[in-house]
């Protein structure tokens, strides 16, 4: 079997109904996917196959023989952010970072579908995606900003939408 | 230039959205091996035999470990605070709740370490479980703890935290209303998306490397080196980047396990739970029974409390009892109340064992507090704000054991929020500040409890 | 059958630092001959922001670029102690000992800076990555040549150490839980308003919007304490709605061993968020920093349990507050057993949940009249 990982042709060695997340990480070291849970339930394995969102973890990789597959090492480098990277960093929407990569490919795959800022329209697309840290809030706006292809600025993060009241505590 | 208070995104928000952050299970080293558990398919039971050779005769297995394999098998991870060991790294005797880890062992793929843990040889005797807090205490419970049903080593032997305050029976004599409310939320999973897992590798120079997800380092390594009897410099915790923790990683749930296997096999060895262990067999936020009665009087004063607290800390201590003493220090909540008298067991069931998790102690008493807070509120047919706020704890007043507040939020928070949803406060209510108590706001049963801020 | 909407509210305090405290922090810094910043500490991230965090109280007290700092907490050999990243403790606890550290390392430039400008250092000041004489800004060296200077001509290693520790507050009177001193660092205060809306036929309640209110002492970041607060708003509307490891407790049976059969908040349960920061700075935290990343999931269960009885009429005090339990409420208050029992002054709630009913003679809840 042959797949095509971030552009580069890789022949595999795996047995065929050896999951994609498995062969991408254990035979290709790949690591950005992240195993999360093996049971198709959080998305943080999710890669792109032929352009589609697909959980790794319970695609056999016979499935995906000779597919051109994008995992977030693909999207952009440190040196050259996609903007959906970069509106997750201009709007915060990483915590402790481990369901990120799965969160991007999906909202990659929106977003090259046409995908708008319509926060329900994000909430439906990104949905079965489970993150534990940031309430999903800075999410959506993130999703949404890449959407109206906005450019963002990497030295501060959004400003936020909150009110700061400063009082003169005494301690 | 001014970098505190600004919005600078984060030290690794690049790395992150990158791919390129290093969580324990994407560092690679050669010859690794891959760990699996043996746990208990029983909430309560004595293991009557175990053989482990079927196991380590299979080829492709270089280590297998038992209770026999750890120099120190009991550990209290809370020595220092006085809370004394309970609870063995691996079961000896008996197990006490389903999923409790026996045997482990390490072999050359993840497939063949589960296919060597099936061929252990172990049998059990069940023994009943008990599983509701309330029915601990009864005579007819079943005995599932060396210490008894119930932690029995707070300060000065007690079998209890306890806190008492002012005058309680006073209090509920004067009460025009007598408020009772029982509360109970829920055991939760910490969920976080990387579980628990960890790899340790043995150096040429004697040493462990353990690569660790633990929330925290210094302390997994205390626990490390005391189970295994060594100096802190034989071990080397490489960490700090954890993929989501909530509590659940202040365990040390796999680090100490996983370093006899490497130890005993001489290679890497890795261990890292499926999910489902991951919710089955992990630490889980603890479910707690809480009885409330407040003496009240029928414009909304809060004369007095009396509470009963029952956490379920599943079959062993683990940080329990630090958890119940902090529910206890807050068990008014961000109100003054100055007569109380509360009582808290720790109480062992034939569950995981529970642990800290994102408000520890506390979540659980904020939960039945505030709720009853709001039903005191309606029966007495008072506005659910300014109840809070005529209780609200100000400057000066004092916490349940003796602290003074010296610059409590309680009265700007909740008229923050007051503005923002359109409550309308009464005029009283709206300029009240967290200044100390007087005139209407210091009632003849708030002027004993009063301290000095100055002498804070 | 029809979707009733309701109101409620909570008010909460939380403690930062472990109770009782006695959880070091303990932080160290080098400086390179360039002037670049190399801190070590051993709190770890997860998610709540200490490598940033500590890096930017680094660079603030030491009056230099964000980006001059380079921050190292991989392992237990470089690091020194850090009790952990809990108890709401990193920021406040573990950025105190980064301060410190900081602070020791600005003298130590500032005495070097002295020595080359030959001024007191008590006359100068660091502003953007440059040592500044006070009241002759002319007169002025950049802190990379200090380092170079340190470094190559007064053999020196400009460093910094930092430990943080407040004391363990012991309990002298078990009887009372008196204790010898405060058990606590700071403590913070939140308040929080929910809106939900239950559907008395299926019994789901859908939580609308939760308005709330911290008081996070400084907002060190402030997008990454609303990072927290949204975060822990989910995991409370988690507790109140949808989490349970037993559904059935105290049966420990029908346990979720899955995402799919454990309910942890989606997407789609997300209400709409509106925060408020109060900044009352704390006596003893960095920068006037008080910890919130713990108790951000303590006021919504309370709110959302008070806007269920506002829209149906029925307490429900255990939680998560489900279908089954909204729907079995609403046939008790239809049946008129939802209703405390009253007797003299007393008024009593939940009696079929209390140990009174449940203990067979083990304990009881006694409550004077």
């Amino acid at each position: 079997m042959n797949i095509v990982v971030n552009g580069t042709a890789h022949a595999i060695e795996s047995g065929p109904l050896t999951p994609l997340l498995d062969v991408l990480r254990e035979e290709l070291e790949i690591t950005g996917p992240k195993a999360g849970c093996h049971q198709g339930g959080c998305g943080a394995c999710t890669v792109l196959v032929d352009g589609e969102p697909r959980r790794s973890c319970l695609l056999p990789v016979a499935y995906a023989d000779g597919a051109e597959i994008t995992t977030v090492e693909g999207l952009g480098t440190p040196e050259s952010l996609a903007p959906i990277q970069q509106a997750f960093v201009h709007h915060y929407a990483a915590q402790c970072g481990f369901c990120t990569s799965g969160m991007l490919l999906a909202a990659q795959a929106y977003l090259d579908g046409g995908g708008t800022d319509d926060p329900e329209a994000i909430q439906e697309a990104l949905g079965g995606h489970v993150c534990r840290c940031t309430g999903y809030a800075k999410i959506v706006d993130a999703v949404a900003a890449a959407a109206r292809g906005e450019s963002f600025d990497l030295t501060q993060t959004a400003v936020g939408k909150y009110t700061t009241v400063t009082t003169g505590g005494a301690t | 230039m001014k970098v505190v208070g600004a919005r600078i995104p984060r030290y690794d928000g690049v790395a992150h959205v990158t791919g390129r952050t290093t969580y324990v299970d994407d560092v690679r080293v050669p010859g690794m091996l891959w760990a699996k558990a043996l746990r208990s398919p029983h909430h309560h039971a004595a293991i009557t035999k175990l053989d482990t050779r079927p196991a380590a005769e299979l080829p492709g297995v270089h280590a297998v470990i038992t209770w026999e394999d750890v120099p120190l098998l009991e550990y209290g991870h809370l020595s220092a605070l006085g809370i004394p060991a309970d609870e063995p790294l691996l079961a000896k005797d008996d197990v006490r709740y389903k999923g409790q880890p026996i045997a482990l062992v390490a072999a050359e793929s993840e497939e063949l370490a589960a296919e060597a843990v099936e061929r252990i040889e172990i049998e059990f005797e069940e023994r009943p479980a008990l599983l509701d807090v309330r029915q601990a205490f009864d005579p007819e419970a079943p005995k599932i703890h060396q210490w008894g049903n119930w932690y029995p080593h707070f300060e000065g032997g007690m079998d209890r935290r306890q806190i008492r305050k002012g005058d309680v029976a006073k209090a509920f004599e004067q009460a025009d209303v007598i408020v009772q409310g029982v509360y109970r939320p829920a055991a939760i999973e910490h969920a976080p998306l990387e579980t628990q897992v960890c790899l340790v590798v043995p150096e040429p120079n004697g040493r462990l490397t353990i690569y660790s997800c633990t929330q925290a380092l210094y302390f997994s390594l205390g626990v490390v080196a005391a189970h295994l009897q060594v100096p802190l410099n034989k071990l080397k915790i490489v960490g700090g980047t954890t993929g989501g923790g909530f509590g659940g990683k202040v365990d040390t749930a796999t680090e100490t396990m996983t370093s006899l296997l490497a130890m005993k096999a001489g290679r890497p060895v890795k261990w890292r739970w499926t999910r489902e262990e991951e919710f089955l067999c992990s630490s889980t936020r603890a479910p707690w029974h809480m009885e409330i009665a407040d003496a009240v009087t029928k414009d909304g004063w809060i004369l007095g409390r009396k509470m009963l607290t029952l956490h379920d800390s599943g079959a062993y201590a683990r940080f329990s009892p630090y958890g119940l003493t902090k529910h206890s220090f807050h068990h008014t909540g961000a109100y003054t109340i100055p007569n109380l008298e509360f009582d808290g067991y720790v109480v062992f069931t034939n569950r995981v064992p529970t642990t800290a998790m994102r408000g520890f102690g506390v979540t659980s008493v904020s939960f039945a507090v505030e709720t009853h807070m709001s039903r005191i509120a309606d029966v007495l047919d008072l506005d659910p704000y300014e109840i809070r706020l005529r209780n609200a704890n100000r400057i000066g007043d004092t916490s349940p054991n003796g602290i003074v507040y010296t610059d409590p939020s309680t009265v700007p928070t909740i008229q923050a929020i007051a503005e923002a949803t359109g409550h309308e406060l009464s005029a009283e209510f709206r300029t009240m500040t967290n200044e100390p108590r007087t005139g209407e706001w210091l009632p003849e049963h708030l002027v004993a409890q009063l301290g000095n801020p100055e002498e804070h | 059958m029809a979707k009733h909407r309701g109101k409620g509210i909570a008010a909460i305090e939380y403690p930062t630092g472990m109770n009782q405290n006695g959880d070091p922090s303990q932080c160290w810094i080098k400086v390179k001959p360039d002037g670049r910043i190399d801190v070590f500490a051993g709190t770890a991230d997860i998610g709540n922001g200490s490598k940033t965090i500590q890096a930017q109280i680094v660079a603030e007290t030491i009056g230099v670029p964000y980006d001059w700092i380079t921050y190292d907490n991989s392992n237990t050999d470089s690091s020194p102690v850090c009790t952990g990243t809990f108890a709401s403790r990193a920021t406040f606890v573990a950025g105190k000992a980064a301060e410190k550290a900081a602070l020791q390392v600005k003298a130590k430039i500032l005495e070097i800076a002295g020595k080359e400008l030959e001024i007191d250092p008590a006359d100068l000041e660091i502003i953007d990555g440059e040592v500044v004489a006070k009241g002759a800004p002319q007169t002025r060296m950049s802190i990379s040549d200090v380092a170079a200077a340190a470094t190559w001509g007064h053999g020196e290693l400009i460093t910094g150490t930092g430990a943080q520790l407040k004391p363990y507050a012991a309990i002298v009177d078990p009887e009372t839980g008196r204790v010898d001193s405060p058990p606590h660092s700071a403590i913070s205060y939140a308040a929080c308003a929910a809106e939900v809306e239950v559907d008395d036929e299926t019994g789901e309640v859908r939580v609308l919007r939760l308005q709330q209110c911290y008081d996070v002492g400084r907002a060190i970041n402030p997008t990454q304490v609303e990072g927290q607060i949204e975060g822990g708003a989910m995991m409370g509307l988690g507790l109140g709605v949808l989490e349970n490891c037993y559904p059935y407790y105290p049966s420990v049976e029908h346990r979720g061993g899955a995402f799919g059969s454990y309910l942890a908040p989606g997407m789609e349960e997300m209400p709409q968020i509106d925060t408020i920061l109060i900044e009352n700075p704390s006596q003893d935290g960095p920068y006037g920093a008080k910890g919130i990343g713990e108790m951000a999931n303590n006021p919504q269960p309370p709110a959302i349990a008070a806007a269920v009885y506002d829209a149906i009429g029925v307490w429900i005090t255990e939680l998560p507050i489900t279908p089954e339990r909204v729907l079995r409420a609403l046939e008790e208050k239809a049946a008129g057993k939802h209703e405390p029992r009253r007797e003299g002054k007393k008024v009593v709630f939940d009696e079929e949940l209390s140990v009174n009913t449940v203990s067979s003679g083990g304990i009881r809840f006694e409550v004077p009249a």
